[in-house]
């Protein structure tokens, strides 16, 4: 079953005094399967930020549309937005966005705060999922008190708490150093096999690596993708580097 | 390479410009200076790179940390200029509190060695406020340079360099501050005497002075509050690390944690402080606890704001089912790292807001109410006041006679004959003689002295045109200031007599409001009383300072139809025909005065603490003002990054908004509402202080208390939203 459709997506920033338009994306469609797991490639600048946004209903399409389990983004009120977050999509972070001002408990629960749940409620949701990441120790602590590789297992966590449809990861391994991001990529790997989909924008070959599907985005449009097929996490490593190199070496289409 | 060369690079660095720079020459540092300063930089070890050329270069790297310390001063300009103009202005105060508490001109001034002595009192509080504010804002201005400091090291400069840019800093601000503190604050001196000169309607002396022993002191005290201030800075540069500089923001924070003990010590001062400010009866003890009450409460005030606030959230986070509600999760969290952070800038809201409300509404009160104290003072228009009973009626004649003279007419006239003693209080008894006094506490002495006067009862009948009857056993008593709960009263060289009743109403000479202890009046049966007890005073005063002294008066007032200049007049032929007739031995000694005559002395004392009491108050509300300030752009910029992760979880714009908002004004109501309470509790014993000075209106100071608090409610809330408008710019920006 689909369950993100993504069609011909623009996005023109315009500068204060609408002086000089800049393009993020040009045309970019695609679509995600339930139980997928989607990496999007690019390098700086290509666009896949503002996608992330767009996907997250942070920031609207100049033109384009998109439907998560069918339903259009740009039809749900503003003051919507926020719950339909809460209610569908999870979001994992470069830079982790844990709250210093709440213990590392109150961070994962904070989801379910916004949406009401009681705390008895929030807790059996907890456990499971503690255990799971190998958090279940660190609850009681803050943020400051635990590592890169800790605090991005309690952002998943965050995730996942709101059993969403979809996880959207914004280069969630761009702070980590190697053993950290192995141990989220097995992670991330492991949660997508019982079926959660997970939406993954980076620009690490090996982050990609682990993905079912990997996108390529080039000035704003999707350029190239790759299915893993059966494909080991190494082959698929080989053949996005061989991807990027076209890419960089001037394989254009045109 | 050359230090020069640096100079305009690392000149540029703004504050908020810092990351941008930053990118920059890091993008772009392949130039061997870069590396070379680079490479020492990161050990912390600089001189080593400038080992080969140090001797030479010695003079022009002094200059460079100036120049830096110029370019840090002027870059951060937003946050720099208005902690100069409070050092300025503190420097400014300081000088007008040691110039005015030690000026012989208002020394000069009726009541003015009492109105030093309050401002040298006064001073000791403006002190302690002086080093917190400085301190908290200073605190501010390194937060916000952590980042610009991070940089510099990074690029090279040693802590011992940064060290030194920020000596340099130091000494800038030291200079500017005093040097343009001490400039105004000679100006204003001669501008402060003339307005106080002008609300007293007095004279103004002409000349102009500078204390140079206020101007020493003054320079003194600043420089040690600045070099604790850099010391203080110094000691965070030595213990940080140059990456945690850079990056200073980005490190998560602990989480406060608040001190049960202090807590409990706060809320335990402050209940004690309330105690004493309600339990206190007499107007001089008043006096004496006060400035005691004042610290207490300011001191509590701040550990309950840095303290008890957090632990208040802390209390409230383990009430689960409070707590893991949508609208008290983020704002109970919040507000404890807000209380973290701004507790003692919250605190010092609260006591300056309650300084100026208790000072500037006694203040305005006193001024207010100066024509009824004047009044109260001096019952008429002319008063003639004379030693002894004898001749008192050539007394009344002259008077009298005069007047007619004059073709002025009198009215109300008020005479009659009276004993003025002070005594020691017993509970009812009243002892005359001092040397009869064993063992007593000094301190809780002052508290029973009580001002005596006797008046014969016929002489009371005549004046109220009352008929009241006296046994020989009994008396009337009529308070002036304080109580008197007996039955019986006692006087111990004297005897005892059964108090009959309390007067509501005596149209007194107004003497008792010149003392500052307790005073009342006693109706005898018969003028031999009085008599009695004025040859107990003259013996006293014979065995104690060995001279006669006649306690017993005789008072003659009188109201005219005439103006002020005929009154001067009138007041000027008695006074020499008062003169020939005690020459003539017509009349005992006597004294004459006219009201117009002593208001000038009169409202130099009270427009005097006027004018000093919406200076300080104005200062203060100016140190309200900046801090809110302060706090509103420190808090944006830390906001502003929650805002974006509260957002991205799953909160609307608008819920994010309401709940800052909500905080906020949590925030900003706490120190108005603790202080509206602060203020409830000083009222009573600035009550009982302004009796001292005269002023035994309680409801006009209750009516001015409430008018200040209105008034500085509506300031207050005016100068939230406008700060509170930069701090939504800050959030919003970056949202």
């Amino acid at each position: 079953m689909e369950i993100l459709a993504v069609n011909n997506l623009k996005k023109i920033y315009t500068t204060r005094f609408g002086g000089n338009q800049v393009q993020a994306l040009a045309n970019v469609s695609f679509k995600v399967e339930e139980g997928e797991y989607v990496a999007i490639m690019g390098e700086s600048g290509s666009g896949k930020t503002t996608l992330l946004n767009i996907l997250a209903a942070l920031d609207t399409p100049t033109a384009g549309q998109v439907l998560l389990d069918g339903r259009d983004l740009a039809h749900i009120r503003e003051a919507e937005k926020a719950q339909f977050r809460r209610d569908n999509l999870g979001f994992v972070f470069q830079e982790f966005n844990l709250l210093d001002t709440f213990s590392i408990q109150d961070n994962i629960f904070l989801p379910l705060v916004l949406a009401g749940m009681h705390y008895r409620e929030m807790e059996e949701r907890l456990t499971p999922i503690a255990k799971k990441l190998g958090i279940s120790d660190l609850l009681k602590k803050y943020p400051y008190e635990i590592s890169g590789g800790q605090k991005q297992r309690v952002a998943v966590a965050r995730a996942l708490i709101t059993h969403p449809r979809l996880i959207l990861a914004d280069e969630p391994t761009g702070a980590l150093d190697s053993r950290a991001t192995d141990e989220l990529l097995r992670l991330f790997a492991s949660i997508n096999k019982e079926g959660q989909t997970i939406l993954m924008v980076t620009h690490s070959v090996k982050a990609a690596s682990h993905a079912g599907r990997v996108l390529f985005i080039k000035d704003g449009e999707v350029f190239h993708q790759i299915y893993r097929g059966v494909s080991t996490d190494e082959q698929l490593y080989q053949k996005i580097s061989d991807t990027l190199t076209i890419l960089a070496t001037g394989g254009d289409r045109r | 390479m050359s230090i020069s060369s640096y100079r305009p690079e690392l000149g540029a660095s703004g504050g908020q410009r810092v990351s941008k720079f930053e990118q920059k020459n890091i993008d772009c540092e392949t130039g061997s200076n870069a590396a070379e300063l680079r490479g020492n930089g990161n050990s912390g070890r600089v001189d080593g790179g400038f080992s080969g050329s140090r001797a030479r270069r010695s003079g022009r790297r002094g200059s460079l940390y100036l120049r830096l310390a110029l370019s840090g001063i002027a870059k951060n300009g937003r946050t720099y200029l208005p902690y100069l103009l409070t050092c300025a202005g503190m420097v400014m105060m300081y000088y007008l509190f040691l110039f005015l508490s030690r000026d012989p001109y208002v020394a000069g001034m009726r009541g003015g060695d009492t109105l030093q002595s309050m401002l040298q009192l006064g001073s000791g509080v403006f002190l302690v406020f002086i080093v917190i504010f400085l301190f908290y804002t200073n605190s501010f201005l390194v937060r916000n340079r952590q980042r610009e400091f991070g940089l510099y090291n990074i690029l090279g400069m040693g802590k011992r360099h940064l060290a030194r840019v920020l000596v340099w800093e130091s000494a800038l601000v030291s200079l500017i501050s005093l040097a343009a503190g001490l400039f105004c604050g000679i100006l204003f001196s001669k501008l402060g005497e003339l307005w106080i000169v002008r609300v007293i309607q007095g004279d103004a002396s002409m000349d102009f002075s500078v204390d140079a022993g206020a101007v020493f002191t003054t320079c003194a005290l600043f420089l040690a509050v600045f070099t604790l201030i850099l010391l203080k800075a110094l000691f965070t540069l030595g213990r940080s690390k140059p990456v945690e500089l850079l990056h200073s923001s980005a490190v998560g924070e602990k989480p406060p944690k608040g001190n049960w003990l202090l807590a409990i010590i706060g809320f335990a001062m402050l209940g004690a402080a309330y105690y004493i400010a309600v339990s206190i009866e007499d107007p001089i003890s008043a006096l004496v606890v006060f400035f005691a009450a004042v610290a207490m409460v300011i001191v509590s005030t701040y550990l309950l704001f840095i303290s008890g606030s957090v632990k208040l959230c802390r209390v409230l986070q383990r009430r689960k089912r409070y707590y893991y509600k949508a609208n008290h999760f983020v704002s109970v969290s919040s507000m404890m790292y807000r209380m973290k952070r701004n507790g003692a800038g919250l605190a010092s809201i609260c006591v300056l807001s309650t300084m100026v409300l208790v000072m500037v509404s006694a203040v305005t009160c006193l001024y207010v109410g100066e024509e009824d104290s004047l009044i109260t003072r001096y019952p008429r228009q002319i008063e003639l006041r004379s030693d002894g009973y004898e001749g008192t009626e050539h007394v009344a004649a002259l008077a009298e006679e005069t007047a007619k003279e004059f073709g002025v007419t009198q009215e109300n006239v008020l005479a009659y004959r009276y004993v003025g003693v002070d005594s020691f209080m017993q509970n009812d008894e009243a002892i005359l003689n001092y040397a009869n006094l064993e063992g007593t506490n000094p301190i809780a002495d002052m508290a029973k002295v009580m001002g005596l006067y006797f008046v014969p009862i016929e002489d009371y009948n005549r004046v109220m045109g009352a008929q009241e009857t006296l046994a020989d056993d009994e008396v009337l008593l009529y308070m002036v200031k304080g109580e008197f709960p007996y039955d019986t009263f006692k006087i111990r060289e004297c005897g005892n007599w059964k108090v009959k009743g309390q007067v509501e109403h005596f149209t007194h000479n107004g003497d008792g409001y010149s003392l500052l202890a307790k005073c009342m009046f006693v109706f005898v049966p018969d003028i031999r009383v009085c008599n009695e007890i004025g040859d107990i005073a003259r013996q006293i005063a014979l065995e104690q300072f060995g001279r006669e002294l006649d306690t017993r008066y005789f008072y003659y007032g009188f109201d005219t139809d005439a103006d002020e200049k005929a009154q001067k007049e009138l007041w000027e032929k008695l006074w020499d025909r008062r003169y020939e007739a005690e020459n003539a031995e017509e009349i005992p000694h006597t004294t004459v005065t006219y009201r117009e005559g002593e208001r000038a002395m009169f409202y130099g004392l009270n427009g005097g603490l006027f004018v000093l009491g919406v200076l300080l108050g104005s200062v203060f509300l100016l140190a309200t003002v900046l801090i809110m300030y302060y706090k509103q752009i420190t808090e944006g910029y830390e906001d502003a990054a929650r805002f974006g992760i509260m957002r991205k979880v799953g909160m609307t714009k608008r819920e994010i908004r309401g709940s800052i908002r909500s905080q906020m004004f949590t925030v900003f109501l706490t120190p108005l509402l603790l202080s509206c309470v602060h203020t409830m509790f000083a009222f009573p014993i600035v009550q009982k202080i302004l009796m001292l000075l005269g002023l035994l209106d309680g409801k006009l100071l209750l009516c001015v208390m409430l008018a200040c608090f209105l008034v500085f409610a509506v300031f207050y809330g005016l100068v939230y939203l406008a700060t509170s408008r930069a701090y939504y710019r800050i959030v919003s920006g970056t949202a």
